[in-house]
């Protein structure tokens, strides 16, 4: 007769093995190409500002739970990845007390306080991002040439701020090979450079092409879908053509891509259904392009997502027809005497 | 040959390699049965012997009147010794009737009937008379599911040849060593149906089937449209619905039957049963079935009596280590109920016996839903798991209901594909229930 440790439960008895830590671990590996090349572009600096807002985040929520008798979950790694992507949404140059003070409200404000993993309704590092750039705008906003370490000789504006501040395409492509980024000026050796990476901006989101080689991994690895960054990065393409932008430009140039990838696509701040991901994908991508087109800012993927955030609730109420779907019969009209006239 | 499938599911490990070459093993020596009355889906039926009555193979011994009834037949010759209330497979007791063998063994069969020479209503008679329900899920009576109103004709009989729960291999044996009689039961079920189309659906798992199977069809068809589909290697691919979706790409209306699309749906056991109904006369006593797990050292395909206590199988038929066996499982590791003990009697519907060791055996606490949105991906429905789950948390019966809490099959798949081990079909089963309610109290007070 077996004896009692026989379990009991409901089926299924059988499970996948994936758990939140592997979904976890999978973005932190499709990060890993951009936080090295962050390194690459700016040095040492830029591992300490990952090193610090990792920790922070780490350490806030685990503080955060154990002061208010929740469990301790950090082994979900959910954390390391806020902090991983408040650092990489950060300049270069950012005083590390100021990132850690980020990553702190990121997992406490946005997240902790709204009961954690999977319920927090805006994407933590978004929230993290837009504190800071409230605050301390010209530290959020102080932004360094590759390559060149971070003194004060070697700040340089951003692509997006060139043109929003008035200059062409053109001057950004000078600018390049003034700086020795690019081997020639004209449009398309500009748009090369773009997609390596190698300008001045945020650690992370920079290099179009290692963003893309996340995204594979994360598609191939079956943690995203694709629908929400296609959406996003289409609809601010044509968007941005549409009010007369260069939209291949703005696409290769700011933060939109990473944006898409890595930040829209957070799953607890995003819509669960094929058709809400995709109107919270193209709502975000054409905010975004509003922004830059008509905004104080020159870049508006924080707050194009985080605006999309407030609607995916319900967004969540498109759902696919389900099987078998009925159309439910409308009661049929009283017939009125005076039908024709 | 093209494969076909539904949108959805799953792929839980097979585990089918341990059985699916064992050939099938057919017990008739045991020391007793303990038969449940009512295994069919429908109205109870009541005993028609006593305790001391001697019975006979084959003969009944349970019944009622109603449409929604199917009789009971003693599955050995023998003595009938009590009728009491025993622990079943559902983990409920019902009644029972326990017979002990007698030394002589009797049979007592119907008369073969020709199912293409009788009338409609002798072979329907002939389906319930040999107690035949359906064995791949809820026991639903055959003789009511083959005798849809005149308002739906059939076109379709399909043979659910799909057997996608991990582990079992009964009905991959049964057709690979008697595929004639799956032919023949199918024959017989398209003649009772009028139906102008037979395709035995079949996981491409097992293409090893296919020419053994279009070989029974072109001995058995019996001049009638047969053929195989392969289907996708996918949970829940033998789900009713789905099988109907993959072979015809027609959809089962919401609170519909199968027959509302023109198709009768029914197992590979169901199907051998109505052959051998119509050509030995044969009742429903014998249940087809795979005995496997990892704490099972040798994994068996049996056909024993109806009414075998799973514990009567071991030592003599099936060894298991009773050290590492951690979790018994009725059935399929999908939609199976576990059971807390070996004292359960096999039914004419039980598919499996698992017996998982601690490997196989896992338990977890539920985590927070992280919205990943696999169980939307994997539900073969088309529900939303995530939000329904979010509904019935917060007792929002209404949104439960809108999001399709009663088109949920209780596949169990959004629960296999959870990470965070979010118990949610286990909710949804008693959500459906209480829906059920609340629907059932709207429809009083819209009547006053």
């Amino acid at each position: 007769m077996p004896a009692n440790n026989l379990l009991l439960s409901s089926s299924p008895h059988v499970f996948t093995g994936v758990t939140p830590q592997k979904l976890m671990l999978a973005v932190i590996i499709a990060l890993a190409p951009v936080s090295v090349y962050g390194v690459v572009l700016y040095g040492l600096p830029a591992l300490f500002v990952m090193l610090v807002s990792v920790a922070t985040a780490v350490l806030s929520e685990a503080g955060f739970r154990a002061l208010t008798k929740q469990d301790v979950r950090i082994g979900d790694l959910s954390a390391v990845v806020t902090g991983l992507l408040v650092a990489l949404i950060s300049p270069p140059s950012i005083p590390l007390w100021m990132v850690a003070l980020g990553s702190f409200a990121a997992i406490v404000l946005a997240k902790e306080f709204f009961g954690g993993l999977g319920a927090n309704p805006f994407n933590p590092a978004l929230i993290g991002r837009a504190i800071l750039l409230m605050s301390f705008p010209a530290a959020m906003t102080t932004w360094h040439i590759p390559f060149k370490g971070l003194s004060d000789a070697t700040a340089g504006a951003t692509p997006l701020n060139i043109v929003k501040m008035g200059g062409s395409i053109a001057d950004v492509g000078t600018g390049f090979m003034q700086n020795g980024l690019a081997a020639a000026s004209d449009y398309s050796s500009t748009l090369v450079t773009l997609f390596v990476g190698n300008r001045a901006g945020c650690i992370g989101e920079s290099s179009i092409m290692l963003i893309l080689v996340g995204f594979v991994f994360l598609l191939a690895t079956r943690v995203i879908s694709f629908i929400i960054p296609v959406a996003m990065v289409g609809t601010a393409f044509l968007a941005s053509w549409a009010f007369g932008m260069d939209p291949v430009f703005g696409t290769l140039s700011g933060g939109i891509l990473f944006g898409a990838v890595f930040m829209a696509t957070d799953y607890s701040s995003s819509p669960l259904t094929p058709l809400g991901k995709l109107l919270f994908g193209a709502g975000a991508g054409l905010v975004t392009i509003i922004i830059r087109r008509f905004g104080g800012y020159p870049e508006g993927v924080t707050y194009g997502i985080l605006l999309m955030n407030m609607l995916s609730p319900f967004m969540d109420k498109l759902r696919v027809k389900k099987y078998g779907f009925v159309p439910a019969v409308k009661p049929a009209k009283p017939a009125s005497k005076g039908a024709g006239k | 040959m093209s494969t076909k499938t539904f949108k959805g599911g799953a792929h839980p490990p097979e585990r089918k390699e341990r059985s699916a070459s064992v050939p099938i093993e057919i017990l008739r020596k045991v020391t007793q049965v303990v038969i449940p009355v009512n295994q069919h889906f429908g109205a109870p039926i009541q005993p028609l012997v006593k305790v001391g009555d001697l019975v006979k193979r084959g003969q009944k011994i349970a019944d009622a009147d109603g449409r929604m009834t199917v009789p009971l037949h003693a599955s050995i010759t023998g003595t009938v010794k009590k009728i009491e209330p025993r622990m079943q497979a559902n983990n409920l007791e019902g009644l029972a009737i326990v017979i002990e063998p007698a030394s002589e063994d009797e049979t007592d069969f119907m008369q073969p009937l020709d199912a293409f020479a009788c009338t409609k209503q002798e072979a329907l008679a002939r389906v319930r008379e040999a107690g035949i329900i359906g064995v791949g899920g809820a026991g639903f009576p055959a003789h009511v599911k083959f005798a849809p109103p005149p308002n739906k004709p059939i076109e379709y009989v399909i043979a659910n040849a799909a057997e996608c729960e991990p582990f079992l291999t009964i009905d991959e044996r049964v057709m690979e060593e008697t595929p004639e009689d799956l032919i023949d039961g199918m024959a017989i079920v398209m003649a009772i149906v009028g139906a102008s189309k037979g395709v035995v659906g079949l996981e491409n798992n097992k293409t090893h089937l296919v020419h053994l199977l279009e070989k029974a069809i072109a001995d058995k068809a019996h001049g009638l449209d047969i053929s195989v589909q392969l289907l996708a290697t996918k949970y829940p691919q033998g789900g009713e619905k789905m099988l109907i979706t993959a072979i015809t790409g027609r959809e089962v209306p919401s609170g519909g039957l199968p027959m509302d699309v023109a198709c009768v749906v029914s197992n590979v056991g169901t199907l051998k049963a109505v052959s051998e109904a119509f050509r030995k006369g044969k009742p429903v006593i014998d249940t087809g079935l795979t005995v496997t797990g990892g704490a099972c050292e040798t994994p068996k395909n049996l056909f024993v009596p109806v009414g075998m206590l799973v514990q009567d199988l071991f030592p003599d038929v099936v060894r298991y280590d009773e050290g590492k066996l951690r979790r018994i499982v009725m059935g399929g590791p999908m939609m199976g109920p576990a059971v807390p003990t070996l004292q359960i009697p096999i039914q004419k519907n039980t598919s499996g016996v698992l017996l998982m060791d601690a490997t196989e055996a896992k338990a977890y606490a539920e985590g927070p839903c992280i919205r990943c949105g696999r169980c939307m991906r994997a539900c073969s429905c088309r529900l939303s798991p995530a939000l329904l789950n979010v509904a019935f948390n917060a007792g929002d019966l209404d949104t439960a209901e809108k999001i399709g809490a009663l088109d949920c099959i209780e596949c169990g798949t959004c629960s296999f594909v959870c990470p965070s081990h979010i118990q949610l079909v286990q909710r949804f089963r008693v959500g459906k229930q209480l829906v059920r309610v609340k629907k059932q109290k709207e429809a009083l007070r819209a009547g006053k």
